[in-house]
């Protein structure tokens, strides 16, 4: 069943900050004409497409659509963005959805790693850094890494990471812009 | 021509072929790149996903140092750009995110007002260096080798909004032709390479991968402006073809080291033997579309 078909949930349009953000993506802009997902290369994997996702968000049905972790299928390619005729940020609002999706636990936990242990190596060292990301991402089951060895391998064979971590000076102001945002956005 | 220069994570690492040929060339262009000091990670595809501010307050730290050293701010790094691009537009957009923005910027002892301009790679090549510049350069022209420009998704879309069409970008294309290249055109060579899915969702990731080396079949390379297309086009070719019951094997290069073979600077400065996919052929191939013309002149006397 899709979204359109089932009953409509109770109208509950009360705004959500963290949906709406600060940038005026208003999703009610939206008319259904579908070229957010017609532009979008994972929308065949997605529960709800990015059109559906906007019809959900109209809805005031935006717990199925970050229930179904539709949004962390999005790769942020902007592509919907840019041709949407009413001028609806979609792919800021599938980001939205992509952290709620994250923060209310929604998702697979070995995806949710994948996000925390990027952002905790750039909270760490002000860059990304291979070998501590992949170290971070895989530590709780470390048999998946046999999925990126032949990746892993030929970055090794080729000179393209180093053990050691980047150096950045300024490593201490990055978290505390860290932790600054932690505070506004009242995450943990 | 001086610009400060925003390397990104994936040129000092998974790409650091990228960031080796981008230098050389620039060099032998007399573009002059002098590296930000003490630049920070954009946040990639993966900021936005853990924090809206951190997702544009990253990205515009670095702009920050960019107009305390008075420079262009110059990056090769697609990804990088539309995260640089949209901290520019946004904080130029919305008042509040602007100073939410400082706020946070003013723990790290820096603020950005949004006078530091920022360009593309690209953009500085075929804009400030000019084709007619590079042409006038081209020692070993690639005639006989067909590439595929891959412009890479609306990230690209953010970096041709500034300079060339948006749906139907042909800057690449015509680059390509002023190396001498013959220059394949293919359907998707705007569509997304999936960015960080091949790694937190294999199977759509390399999926979205396989339909781009098939579009892209025929040609002897694909050449991206971006290094995390490079990344994903060059090291998931096996687990691409295993999808489509087919095995690739076409080299992905980066612009600079294609307009570098072109140009004729060592293969060891463009970083050629960093690649994943070995890209030795490539001048096998060259040598054989030279040869041919140079052989039909000498056939036919001198022109």
């Amino acid at each position: 069943m899709t979204a359109l078909e089932k009953p409509w949930a109770p109208h509950t349009l009360e705004r959500i900050p963290s949906l709406t953000d600060l940038v005026g993506n208003d999703f009610s802009l939206c008319y259904q004409c579908g070229l957010c997902t017609g532009s979008c290369r994972t929308a065949y994997a997605m529960k709800y497409t990015p059109r559906q996702v906007m019809n959900l968000l109209q809805l005031g049905r935006r717990d199925e659509a970050v229930a179904s972790g539709s949004g962390l299928l999005c790769t942020a390619c902007y592509s919907c963005t840019f041709r949407c005729p009413r001028g609806v940020a979609v792919t800021d609002l599938m980001a939205a959805i992509q952290r709620l999706t994250l923060a209310e636990n929604h998702a697979d936990p070995h995806i949710r790693r994948f996000y925390q242990a990027f952002m905790r190596t750039v909270e760490r060292h002000g860059r990304f850094h291979e070998v501590e990301f992949l170290a971070r991402y895989y530590a709780p089951n470390p048999l998946r890494l046999r999925g990126q060895f032949r990746v892993g391998l030929t970055l090794l064979r080729k000179g393209k990471v180093t053990l050691r971590p980047p150096k950045v000076k300024s490593q201490k102001d990055i978290a505390a812009m860290f932790r600054k945002a932690a505070q506004i956005e009242g995450r943990p | 021509m001086k610009y400060a220069y925003y390397p990104g994570c994936a040129s000092s690492g998974t790409a650091k072929e990228c960031e080796e040929s981008i230098q050389a060339v620039m060099r032998s262009l007399g573009a002059e790149l002098t590296e930000l000091e003490d630049w920070n990670c954009c946040g990639a595809a993966i900021a936005t996903g853990v924090s809206y501010l951190l997702s544009l307050a990253l990205p515009a730290r670095n702009l920050a140092l960019a107009e305390r050293a008075e420079s262009d701010l110059v990056t090769g790094c697609s990804r990088c750009y539309m995260n640089l691009i949209r901290a520019v537009h946004y904080t130029q957009q919305n008042a509040s995110v602007r100073q939410k923005v400082n706020e946070l910027l003013a723990e790290a002892g820096v603020q950005y007002s949004g006078k530091a301009r920022l360009r593309h790679l690209l953009d500085v090549i075929i804009n400030d260096v000019g084709l007619d510049v590079i042409a006038e350069r081209v020692t070993r022209p690639l005639e006989g080798l067909r590439v595929a420009p891959y412009y890479g998704c609306c990230q690209g879309m953010w970096t041709y909004a500034q300079f060339d069409s948006v749906e139907e970008p042909h800057c690449f294309d015509q680059l390509l032709a002023t190396l001498g290249a013959e220059v394949v055109d293919y359907p998707l060579k705007t569509a997304c390479c999936g960015g960080t899915l091949s790694m937190s969702k294999r199977t759509v990731g390399a999926g979205l991968i396989s339909d781009l080396l098939a579009a892209a079949g025929d040609a002897d390379c694909i050449v991206t402006a971006c290094p995390l297309c490079m990344f994903n086009l060059n090291s998931f070719q096996n687990e691409a073809g295993r999808i489509k019951g087919t095995h690739y094997n076409i080299p992905v290069l980066f612009l600079t080291q294609i307009m570098g073979i072109a140009l004729g600077l060592p293969e060891k400065a463009l970083g050629l033997q960093r690649n994943a996919v070995p890209v030795g052929g490539l001048y096998k191939k060259i040598a054989v579309g030279t040869a041919v013309p140079s052989g039909e002149a000498s056939a036919s006397g001198p022109r």
